[in-house]
């Protein structure tokens, strides 16, 4: 399919990313440096940044494919599901963090917490990011080799080499630049098959009339056939296939009160203000207001990233109706509408969303490593230059992890669940976190214990839903599903975020309050959040333990 | 069937009973909420320090525009 100068494009692409990796990593002196890129990146570049981190190379097939299956409403994951959250962390929490000088949202939680809440948030995004590493490499290379027909084991090892060696010679620094190139590249590609996409089908009216013929077709293969019941038609008549909101009963993952109270109002949030990999890029801006500005930027950027992502799975429909699988759609749709050259771009936009989170969440479970772990517990007084080797050999560490999870994964069959657990993984513990920062941060009362013994459990919660809901537990109870839709993990984090707030608020209630020191890192409180740095907050280490 | 079942079920018969055109005013109409709290942010949590010199130092329009296409992409999609 690809032919040389595809392979030119490409090329172009992976030299400029490593030259500018590498260029980056001669200035780097510091752990600072490495972790916070100096605190000197600007809010231009963060912007790009966040949004490219956000979409991986799974997503750029994925998210059309899912488009191709269920409609538009996939398109929530990036507009409800993003804008209002950026807007809101942009002016709210992350000023806040900015302020207070942390290098990690498990250190900002023993500042109001304890040591405790600390130690259990480091581990989870620990586990969360060095897993999903492994994921990300194995996917993207499942994909690649269906798509181009190239060497999983080549494409897993190339890949881990490429964005390790950058990220471990540049750090967050080289990370958000290209990030930036990234993004570029990514919307470009996109684009290209947007626009030329369209001029296929005849415009955008066309492609709404495609559209609902193949809903009324579907529509009566569903009468036809009774057991293939089909998703219902939505009650306002609007075609579900370009609808955002889809009703509790739809058939797809994506009913509105998932979207709404489980994406919009937890999950998104949680993402975008509690997500290490996220938040981290935002504490390098040069100021607070350019910290506050790439969220901005970023939440503008986010807009139009469902139209050059999801609505290609759309298009898809219209001129490719009867493929079976909708993670073909995308590929199929490029072999349709791309001459030769501008193949090598898309799978260029492909390689960019991939690395741009690959490099994002190794560096910041490096961060993690290096400054929740190693600082925090093993040599507090390490100095900034050590530190910088410490992450260095974290990162080396990480990508060796990576790659060794990633060849486990591939032992594995995929029907085993085992795949299935690692991907849910994130829905397990993101609402409970959530809770506990945001009532931390709003609510005075809210104390370390309250806040330790209601995380373990809002996670505890979330794992026994999964359990609940996997057909082995309900064949051998002889129950019913708890859920009826597909893939559940929207209303897992919802459930999760309810006991955790309701466990963290009843337990301060009943105990004594934290003292003064915790509440500066309380919102509106008298002080503005000190730099301090976490071997001040020694006392806080016999609070966690006496949790 | 578990106590929790019971609880689902009741759960989602109440969402099941509000119709799709409240939810969309429930969509947009909290998407309204946060674009009228951007407009009201006070001046100093909108710009620089030491104030906007220029346009674009002045973060409320480009939050305000963010907004607004979220509106307008629930009103009609």
């Amino acid at each position: 399919m690809l032919t040389l100068p595809d392979y030119i494009v490409i090329s172009v692409y992976l030299i400029g990313t490593l030259t500018i990796g590498v260029t980056i990593g001669a200035r780097l002196k510091t752990g600072t440096d490495f972790f916070l890129g100096g605190r000197s990146l600007p809010w231009w570049a963060i912007g790009m940044s966040l949004v490219a981190t956000d979409i991986g190379g799974t997503d750029i097939i994925g998210v059309g494919g899912a488009a191709y299956s269920y409609g538009l409403a996939v398109a929530n994951f990036e507009w409800i599901g993003c804008v209002p959250a950026m807007i809101v962390g942009a002016f709210v929490f992350i000023p806040f963090f900015y302020r207070a000088g942390v290098y990690t949202i498990p250190e900002f939680l023993e500042r109001r917490y304890n040591a405790g809440v600390r130690s259990i948030m480091a581990v989870c995004w620990l586990l969360f990011m060095a897993c999903n590493l492994g994921i990300m490499l194995l996917a993207s290379a499942k994909m690649m080799s269906a798509v181009f027909g190239w060497n999983t084991t080549a494409c897993i090892i190339v890949t881990a080499l490429l964005v390790g060696g950058y990220t471990l010679i540049g750090g967050l620094a080289a990370v958000v630049y290209t990030d930036m190139i990234q993004c570029a590249v990514m919307i470009a590609g996109c684009l290209l098959i947007l626009v030329l996409g369209l001029v296929e089908v005849g415009g955008v009216g066309e492609l709404k009339e495609r559209l609902a013929a193949a809903e009324a077709r579907q529509a009566e293969a569903a009468v036809s056939e009774p057991s293939n019941s089909g998703p219902p038609a939505a009650e306002d008549n609007s075609s579900q296939q370009t609808s955002l909101i889809l009703p509790v009963d739809t058939d797809t993952p994506f009913p509105w009160p998932g979207i709404y109270f489980g994406l919009a109002l937890i999950l998104s949030p949680a993402y975008w203000i509690g997500n290490q990999a996220i938040v981290q890029r935002s504490l390098g801006a040069r100021s607070e207001f350019e910290a506050k500005a790439s969220y901005i930027w970023g939440a503008l950027l986010k807009n139009i990233i469902p139209l050059i992502i999801a609505v290609p799975g759309l298009i898809a429909v219209a001129l490719l109706p009867d493929l079976a699988d909708g993670d073909v759609a995308i590929p199929s749709l490029v072999g349709k509408l791309l001459p030769t050259g501008l193949r090598g771009l898309f799978v260029a936009a492909f390689l960019a969303a991939l690395m741009s989170s690959i490099d994002s969440y190794l560096n910041s479970a490096a961060t993690i490593v290096s400054n929740d772990l190693y600082k925090r517990f093993i040599q507090p007084d390490v100095s900034d230059e050590q530190l910088l080797r410490v992450g260095r050999i974290t990162t080396t560490v990480l990508v060796a992890w990576a790659l060794a999870f990633a060849f486990l994964l591939t032992q594995m069959n995929e029907d085993s669940g085992i795949y299935a657990i690692f991907q849910t993984l994130m829905a397990f513990f993101q609402g409970p976190a959530f809770a506990v920062l945001l009532i931390g941060i709003l609510w005075r009362r809210a104390t370390g214990r309250a806040a330790f013994i209601a995380l373990l459990c809002g996670i505890a919660t979330s794992v026994s839903l999964y359990a609940m809901n996997q057909p082995a537990v309900l064949g051998a109870m002889g129950w019913e599903p708890l859920f009826r839709i597909q893939e559940p993990f929207l209303y897992f984090s919802i459930w999760a975020f309810v006991v955790t707030a309701v466990l963290l608020i009843g337990l301060s209630l009943l105990g004594s309050p934290d003292s003064e020191d915790k509440l500066r890192y309380v919102l509106g409180g008298s002080t503005r959040p000190p730099a301090t740095a976490p071997s001040e907050t020694a006392d806080s280490t016999s609070d966690g333990a006496e949790s | 069937m578990t106590p929790l079942h019971h609880i689902g079920e009741f759960v989602r018969e109440a969402l099941l009973a509000i119709p799709l055109w409240a939810v969309r005013a429930l969509f947009v109409g909290s998407l309204a909420v946060l674009l009228v709290w951007v407009l009201r942010l006070p001046r100093t949590a909108t710009t620089p320090p030491d104030g906007a010199r220029r346009w674009d130092e002045n973060l409320k329009g480009p939050a305000a525009l963010a907004v607004v296409i979220q509106v307008v992409v629930y009103l009609l999609l």
